[in-house]
């Protein structure tokens, strides 16, 4: 029962970024097309998991006072992992992620759960967690990159989805309609009930 | 020399970390409430990111590079920039205690700002030259803390609005953010 | 593989080494309980507590800067646990809550009409808000929707609610005021707080000299909250009993109903809660800052030492009171009589004062058991002297020293001490005070067939209580007004007759009475046993004759001990005086108290090394905020006030049964109701006017 609460929790009642107003960089960034919002989104769920477990099971030798340090070399070393597989099999999307890829590194959802539930529970809960938060980023990037390339370029995954006629929005694939755009979901999940102010 | 004047305008107003590179924008939400603290998290920033970025140009330079283990890239520079900030800290808690009374409570939250790491890796991946990363370093804090700093005096004007119940929070501040962005994009003329 | 392996561990030695060296370079001693004590906050880094979030409130704490309750958002949990890594106790911790010091809402007059952001702070931006007075509430809600905890919610007179159970006392409210109308304070903040020009104040509680919050007292009653009363009383006057059966309620002339038909019985409505208090049989629990160590004296039992007493123990001192009588009281005790304030309920209240954990030490008399020396040797840092005035002024008449003529504190202090105190057939008691009045009424019950008022001045002029004059009337006593005792006939050393010379009135002098000029050729003879003085006392500074540092205090030419009027403080740094010894000499209860806490107030700067002057805009004693006091005011229906009972005149005077009695809750109410809950400029009119 707790396993799935800690899984569901982080698809809807705290989903990263919506609610848990975390790791807002890659958010913004590579939500310009749906492809590099999901492969971020599954990047990012792979170190999170991964990152749980270790952190997990190691959580009774890390000394409190280097736990931070520890953490983050965990945590690098998996981004490392996805960077070098990335490059290795997926190239494409290597390139279009660019710097957002290392960057993972320093993504406040992965040392926030870190710190706040995989240094506190076990494994499976930790894996649970991960998972939960993971997938729940995925949808998010996924949802307001589909938005943004949608009216931005008037296609879906790469696929043309609006009419010839149709004259792509390009504010919405720029910077400000990245935040304009972000700033709107959360106005409506406002709706469905305050997000965790920061 | 105007290479690097065009290298910090383009890096402070055009293509600023936070507002066009989308870098660093966790504490552009978290710490931009209020003004005096916007201004120590700039400050901060300011200096960090310029020590930073010059360590891991040279570490990178003359060791990653040399030794052909740029692979390692990521898990060196969050060590590095992670014992800096520490290091910092301890440093300016004896020698400078008022500065780290100014400056050294937001040191921690340094740590993981993307935009130090991210301006790191910047320097690295774009092959500048050491003169060019410290302009780079330099003037992308400073446009950082240009944004930051305009952010909390807006905000501290919405403190007095009448903002609709659910855009309160951070969805005023992002759509807020993007008008910022949107202004800063008419200093593209300039470049 | 294997390079990447070493490249990571030499970095990382590298970087340990350089770390660990600078941890022992650059190592600033951090007190371990800093850490521990940051474990048991919150964490919550909300600045509540005033410093730059939770490490930095730890080491405050640690430091001893703050105190174990100083964070806001912890609750009595977190209280206790930085309590006991500190090892210490903390009982009655203080908590900061908000209150509003505006009563205006939406009664107060407006200037225009605004329709603009509803936010106050926008509002005020425009010609200081919408509302005719400058530091009213603005209403639109500012606070209620910044407070972080939900305590506070828009009354329907549009002025914000505290709940103080969700209240933290973060301070959000007030520093998102524009104007000031909400406050958050710690009871000891109140303490040290004096009125100010700016302050919203209605014209009874300006004129208080103890400065009670006289209408939010009022409407606690209004309401039935009779607890809250109190404890509003309490907050600037520990004698509640007292003073609801002896003040002259000098903040019933100031009351703003009296345009319309009479003041609202104030004094009677104070002494109600005060009754009922009394009546549940257990002192209300104030509240008392955690101890802060230092060590006060206080020479002198009387109200003025005990209220210095009560509000320096509520800032968190020990206070060790010291007094020359066995009882504790002073003149309440051995001046005030039995029939207006009894010795019982007296001692209940003081017993309430002591219980806040004074020490009291009776039959030990200043200069002769104790000085300041020996004070000062037993760690005391501060002294204040509330001496009293126990010596009567002469009549300036010859042989005042035969027998049967007396001083007023002489002929009382013996009925406080219940010594026998025989008097004769007839008793002349001159003077017109509130002391006469005892003189007279006392001589009345111990026997005295007629008693004579001999007072130079008509009966407008006297400075007793209009209630006493009357009272004094009712049980016979016979005024002769416009004399001026002449001399004395006596005959084998003991007074047989006094002489009086008849007086009209001529042009006022500096206290703005009629000054008496003796009519000649109108001397009488009037037959007496006994001769009462009660024209005045002073206070009795033989203890400065001395070689001692004592000899430095310095007199007045109304020999009294001469104090700066701001700060109480005398020619020595660490002695203060108030009460009827300080200054201006002898006054009524009520100043006593104000006084004492004005004392108290300094005493605590004085330790603290602070500043003792009071800053800018502080309302004087005697002042008015201007625009405060009105000529007229409508809308209010002729209600009048309550009668008071009193015991039947003629059986009275064979008791000392007390004379005055409560009024009852019925009567209480409907007086309460009488008040307009006045503030600055507005009050509540009972007729609504067509607008």
């Amino acid at each position: 029962m707790s396993i799935v609460k800690e899984f569901t929790k982080g698809l809807w009642a705290e989903i990263p970024p919506f609610r848990f107003v975390l790791g807002l960089c890659p958010t913004l960034a590579v939500t310009k097309s749906v492809e590099t919002g999901i492969g971020m989104g599954l990047m990012l769920t792979f170190v999170l998991v991964f990152s749980n477990i270790l952190i997990s099971l190691l959580r009774k030798i890390i000394p409190p006072s280097v736990r931070i340090a520890c953490f983050i070399v965990v945590i690098a070393t998996f981004v490392v992992i996805v960077e070098l597989v990335s490059q290795a099999y997926a190239y494409p999307l290597y390139q279009k992620l660019g710097i957002f890829i290392p960057l993972i590194v320093v993504n406040c959802i992965v040392l926030g759960r870190a710190e706040a539930f995989a240094s506190k529970n076990g494994v499976v809960a930790s894996i649970a967690d991960g998972l939960g938060m993971g997938i729940g980023y995925t949808i998010s990037l996924t949802v307001l990159a589909a938005i943004r390339e949608l009216f931005g370029a008037g296609t879906l995954y790469g696929i043309k989805i609006m009419g010839p006629s149709f004259e792509p929005f390009t504010f919405m694939v720029s910077a400000p309609g990245a935040f304009v755009c972000l700033g709107l979901i959360l106005c409506t999940m406002n709706l469905f009930g305050k997000a965790k102010d920061m | 020399m105007s290479d690097y004047l065009l290298m910090a305008v383009s890096a402070i107003f055009v293509n600023n970390i936070l507002l066009a590179q989308y870098l660093g924008n966790c504490p552009f939400v978290g710490v931009s409430k209020k003004m005096d603290t916007a201004a120590g998290m700039a400050g901060g920033v300011v200096f960090v990111l310029t020590l930073a970025g010059v360590i891991t140009w040279t570490i990178d330079f003359f060791l990653l590079r040399h030794f052909d283990l740029v692979y390692l890239r990521t898990i060196v520079f969050i060590l590095v920039i992670a014992a800096l900030v520490q290091f910092v800290e301890t440093f300016l808690k004896k020698m400078v205690p008022p500065l780290y009374k100014g400056l050294g409570i937001f040191l921690p939250l340094i740590t993981t700002n993307c935009a130090i790491f991210g301006v790191c890796i910047i320097n690295v991946r774009k092959d500048f030259n050491f003169m060019e990363t410290l302009v780079f370093s330099v003037t992308s804090a400073i446009g950082f803390g240009l944004a930051l700093v305009i952010m909390a005096g807006l905000r501290e004007r919405m403190a007095t609005a009448r903002i609709p119940k659910i855009m309160e929070g951070t969805a005023v501040t992002m759509i807020t953010a993007g008008f910022m962005a949107l202004s800063f994009f008419g200093f593209l003329g300039m470049a | 593989m294997v390079d990447a392996f070493v490249f990571l561990l030499i970095l990382g030695a590298i970087a340990a080494v350089i770390l660990g060296f600078s941890a022992i370079v650059f190592y600033v001693y951090e007190d371990p309980k800093i850490a521990e004590v940051e474990e048991c906050l919150p964490g919550a880094n909300c600045g509540g507590c005033g410093y730059a979030g939770c490490s930095a409130c730890a080491a405050a704490i640690v430091a001893g800067e703050a105190s174990p309750g100083s964070c806001v958002a912890g609750g009595p949990g977190v209280v206790q646990a930085v309590a006991a890594v500190m090892g210490m106790e903390v009982e009655a911790a203080e908590t900061k809550q908000a209150f509003l010091t505006c009563t205006g809402g939406i009664r107060a007059e407006t200037k225009y009409n605004y329709s603009g952001i509803r936010d106050c702070r926008a509002l005020s931006l425009l010609y200081r808000g919408d509302k005719k007075c400058e530091v009213a509430c603005l209403g639109q809600g500012t606070c209620v929707r910044n407070c972080l905890f939900n305590a506070l919610t828009m009354s329907e007179n549009n002025l914000p609610l505290v709940d103080l159970e969700l209240c933290t006392g973060c301070g959000t409210c007030e520093n998102v005021c524009p104007t000031g109308a909400i406050k958050v304070r710690r009871d000891s903040e109140k303490i040290m707080h004096f009125n100010r020009l700016d302050d919203r104040l209605a014209p009874c509680q300006q004129t208080c000299p103890a400065q009670i919050d006289i209408p939010r007292y009022i409407d606690h009653i209004k309401h039935g909250r009779y607890e809250e009363a109190v404890l509003t009383i309490k907050e600037r006057n520990p004698f509640l009993l007292s003073c609801g059966r002896v003040c002259p309620h000098p903040c019933e002339d100031a009351c703003r109903r009296a345009l319309a038909d009479d003041p609202v019985s104030i004094n009677q409505l104070k002494r109600f809660v005060a009754d009922y208090e009394m009546n549940t049989g257990k002192h209300l629990p104030v509240s008392v800052a955690p101890d802060n160590g230092h060590k006060v004296a206080v020479i002198g039992g009387g109200p003025g030492g005990l209220s210095c007493a009560y509000f320096l123990r509520r800032l968190g001192y020990s206070v060790t009171i010291f007094e020359m009588q066995p009882k504790l009281g002073g003149m309440l005790y051995y001046g005030i009589p039995e029939y207006r304030l009894p010795k019982k309920i007296l001692e209940w209240e003081i017993q309430g004062i002591l219980d806040l954990g004074i020490e009291a030490r009776v039959n030990i008399k200043f200069g002769l058991d104790f000085d300041l020396e020996s004070l000062v040797a037993a760690g005391y840092k501060a002294v204040f002297m509330a001496i009293g005035a126990w010596k009567y002024k002469s009549a300036g008449m010859e042989k005042e020293e035969v027998g049967g003529v007396e001083g007023a504190t002489i002929f009382l202090e013996r009925q406080g001490l219940g010594i026998p105190n025989p008097v004769g057939k007839k008793v002349g008691v001159i003077g017109g005070g509130n002391t006469a009045m005892d003189c007279l009424r006392t001589s009345l019950r111990l026997g005295a067939e007629k008693v004579f008022l001999i007072y130079r001045r008509s009966k407008t002029e006297m400075p007793a209580n209009p209630e006493e004059i009357e009272a004094c009337q009712d049980e016979g006593v016979e005024a002769i007004l416009l004399s001026a005792p002449g001399r004395i006939v006596e005959e084998n050393g003991k007074l047989t007759q006094l002489e009086y010379i008849k007086m009209e009135l001529g042009e006022p002098d500096e206290s703005g009475r009629r000054r008496p000029i003796p009519i000649k050729g109108s001397e009488t003879l009037l037959p007496l046993d006994n001769l009462i003085l009660a024209i005045g006392q002073y206070s009795d500074l033989s203890f400065m004759e001395t070689n001692r540092r004592v000899k430095d205090i310095e007199k007045t030419k109304w020999n009294s001990i001469a104090i700066d009027a701001d700060t109480n403080q005398t020619a020595i740094p660490y002695v203060f005086a108030g009460g009827d010894a300080g200054y201006g000499g002898p006054g009524i209860l009520v100043e006593a108290i104000g006084d004492a806490r004005k004392a108290a107030r300094s005493i605590h700067l004085f330790i603290t090394g602070e500043d003792m002057n009071f800053p800018e805009g502080r309302l004087k004693p005697k002042e008015h905020i201007p625009g405060t006091i009105f000529d007229s005011i409508s809308g209010i229906e002729k209600k009048g006030r309550i009668k008071l009972s009193q015991l039947d005149p003629k059986t009275r005077i064979h008791t000392m049964e007390e004379v005055d009695l409560t009024i009852t809750e019925e009567e209480a109410l409907k007086e309460a109701n009488r008040c307009m809950n006045c503030c600055l400029t507005c009050y509540d009119k009972d007729i609504k006017e067509a607008s």
